[in-house]
């Protein structure tokens, strides 16, 4: 068989190392020295270089590389590597397990004195929504549900999130004041940040509304779990101002996850502790918890009906609700079906039918009126010309007669 | 040639006296000129909300800034509207002209027959066109519409401006309405009133009637035959009508 490469390939990644490794080391090596965190286990001996990586069964690429600069300035960068990447105790690395943010760490929590570890988010988290359910009640398409890393993307691959975020005002004054007495700048940077990262936001309004539509707009995905997509969303005003980046518009967490709630805990509307449940609701539209007020002076009424609204159950529970009146059978067993018909009241079935009747109306209307006025006007500009075409016609005979 | 010409037997050019008919007074034509303004800023802020998100990133860090401007303009605008349509109510029933203009806008038996005959003039079936009043039926369905649409469009908009007081079905259909009437509104001026006044293929390039109110005899005589003679018959109406 003929080779592509006039070299044997080892020889030739080899080659890529070193000229990768000379390059690195001369670019930023002597640069980055001073924030380095001691590399005791010495994962960077192979993990330093960029091109580390490979494809994997299913073709996906993968990438190895560690940036230590950026790792340093992330949230977990006074951990050591085999705090959370348990197992790599063999090279290649045959043995290693999924990062588990469950995992007890070896830092000690200094208020408690015991080992620190997400476990009790991670709990929190498999309770609600888009969690994986309790071991007697697993939910099913695990494959589909959010883990931890999808969300919460390690600074390491997010080269747009500065070290300071976004929020320039609040960090300078209180660091100056940190480091009255912490006067190690790096150390007094690295715990400002550290406890001040649940203020600040990571992600623009449409950076969040990103976030969760990469999941809520895959129709595949949503229905087999019984969810609607999302796509009405957008046509909502509160789309509007987020693409027009006005300063607090409500993207998804505005309104899931307000003020006080934890976007680790998001449940079903059903459930009466969530934000958007008919008995919170007017809080969530009108207060926050007096910190966030979008609509002060909402009524009860305001904050009734669906926000982005009357999607695809909608219209399953009105088909069901239609076909039912007609006596038919409308074929059912599909999860988002039963959904449809549990969750769409008849009050909200009978808006839906109201809007869209209306929405029909106007369909209907307006090309037939637009359409019989281009008639009429077409009409009219042919009779013009054939009017001017016959002024002209009966001028130009006695134009004739006189040359003649 | 020249030696014939009036100036040189008499010292001075005896003007063509060419008569000018009124068809919009001072008063109606400052009312259009605001509604056409408010008109076009309602349409430009309003249907910008609609504009997709990858062409809103082009305006990049002023994109707050231009939302804001959008909103304040467009309930201005708005506002201005809701008042002139107050004021043109007030002005129909507590003005001379306006009263006329009530009267002569009042939809008619011979709106019906003026409009069957003049689309069996356009097929060429008829030979000539009706002889129209002041306001021909094309008129009084734009008006009609007019009347309609700004209804519709100042309840709907003011029950959004106002939406934390109304139950969310109500704003919904409000915001339906308002949406589709104003696409409705707009393509219906472009296709019926925009052509009308400017781009029929006997107007002049630039059609000044919105600006002086006036129109020529010959014009006067051809488009609103019926009313042409109504005027020639009564002084009263002359006065009125004819600016020389």
């Amino acid at each position: 068989m003929k080779t592509v490469f006039p070299f044997n390939r080892t020889i030739l990644i080899g080659a890529l190392m070193i000229v990768g490794a000379v390059l690195i080391y001369n670019v930023s090596g002597p640069a980055m020295a001073a924030n380095m965190v001691p590399d005791t286990e010495n994962c960077l001996l192979c993990h330093r270089y960029p091109g580390m990586g490979r494809y994997d069964e299913n073709g996906r690429k993968r990438i190895f590389y560690v940036n230590d600069d950026k790792f340093a300035h992330s949230v977990h960068g006074k951990l050591k590597c085999k705090n959370c990447h348990v197992g790599l105790d063999k090279i290649p690395h045959t043995d290693i397990k999924k990062v588990d943010c469950s995992t007890m760490c070896h830092i000690k929590e200094p208020s408690t004195n015991r080992e620190f570890s997400h476990i009790n988010m991670v709990e929190k988290y498999e309770a609600s929504v888009h969690g994986r359910g309790s071991k007697e009640n697993p939910k099913p398409f695990p494959e589909d549900l959010p883990t931890c890393t999808y969300c919460h993307e390690n600074r390491i691959y997010n080269p747009l999130g500065g070290f300071w975020g976004k929020s320039e005002a609040l960090s300078n004054e209180t660091l100056a004041r940190c480091q009255g007495c912490h006067t190690q700048e790096g150390w007094a940077k690295d715990f400002y940040s550290h406890f001040t990262h649940r203020m600040r936001r990571r992600r623009t309004q449409a950076e969040m509304v990103r976030l969760c539509t990469s999941c809520h707009e895959d129709s595949k995905k949503m229905i087999r779990h019984g969810v609607e997509t999302v796509e009405t969303y957008k046509d909502t005003f509160h789309w509007t101002q987020v693409k027009f980046d006005v300063k607090d518009a409500p993207d998804c967490v505005s309104c899931h996850v307000p003020v006080g709630y934890s976007s680790h805990e998001i449940r079903p509307k059903t459930d009466p502790n969530s934000p958007v449940n008919m008995l919170n609701r007017l809080n969530t539209c009108s207060n926050q918890g007096g910190l966030q007020t979008c609509h002060p002076g909402a009524t009860a009424g305001f904050a009734t009906g669906r926000v982005h609204a009357y999607g695809m159950k909608a219209q399953l529970a009105a088909a069901k609700r239609f076909s039912n009146l007609v006596g038919g059978e409308m074929s059912s067993g599909e999860l988002i079906k039963e959904r449809a018909v549990i969750d769409m009241t008849d009050e909200e079935i009978f808006h839906f039918m109201v809007i869209k009747l209306i929405k029909l109306f106007y369909k209907i209307f307006i090309p037939l009126v637009v359409g019989s006025m281009c008639l009429h006007q077409w009409l009219d500009y042919l009779s013009l010309r054939r009017r001017r075409k016959k002024s002209a016609g009966s001028a130009s005979p006695s134009h004739r007669q006189e040359n003649e | 040639m020249t030696e014939s010409s009036p100036k040189d037997n008499q010292g001075f050019e005896e003007p063509v006296r060419e008569r000018y008919f009124v068809r919009l007074n001072n008063n109606e034509r400052i009312q259009h000129l605001i509604f056409g303004s408010c008109f076009i800023v309602l349409a430009v802020t309003g249907f910008m909300i609609k504009i997709p998100e990858n062409l809103v990133s082009i305006l990049g860090g002023y994109r707050e800034t231009v939302f804001l401007i959008r909103g304040i303009l467009h309930r201005i605008a708005g506002g201005t509207m809701i008042l002139l349509c107050l004021y043109h109510v007030y002005y129909l029933l507590f003005k001379t002209a306006g009263r006329r203009w009530l009267v002569d806008m009042l939809p008619r038996i011979k709106d019906l027959t003026d409009m069957a005959y003049n689309l069996l003039y356009y097929l060429g079936i008829r030979k000539e066109p009706p002889e129209f009043d002041r306001f021909t039926y094309k008129h009084k369905m734009e008006y009609g519409a007019l009347i309609a649409g700004s209804t519709l469009m100042s309840v709907s908009g003011l029950l959004l401006w106002s939406e934390s007081m109304w139950n969310k079905f109500i704003l919904d259909i409000a915001a339906v309405v308002h949406g589709m009437e104003a696409i409705l509104a707009c393509l219906a001026i472009m296709v019926w009133h925009v052509y009308e006044v400017q781009l029929k293929p006997d107007r002049s390039a630039l059609n000044n009637t919105w600006r002086t109110g006036l129109i020529s005899e010959e014009e006067m005589k051809h488009e609103y035959a019926g009313h042409y003679k109504k005027i020639m018959s009564d002084p009263e109406l002359q006065n009125i009508y004819i600016k020389s």
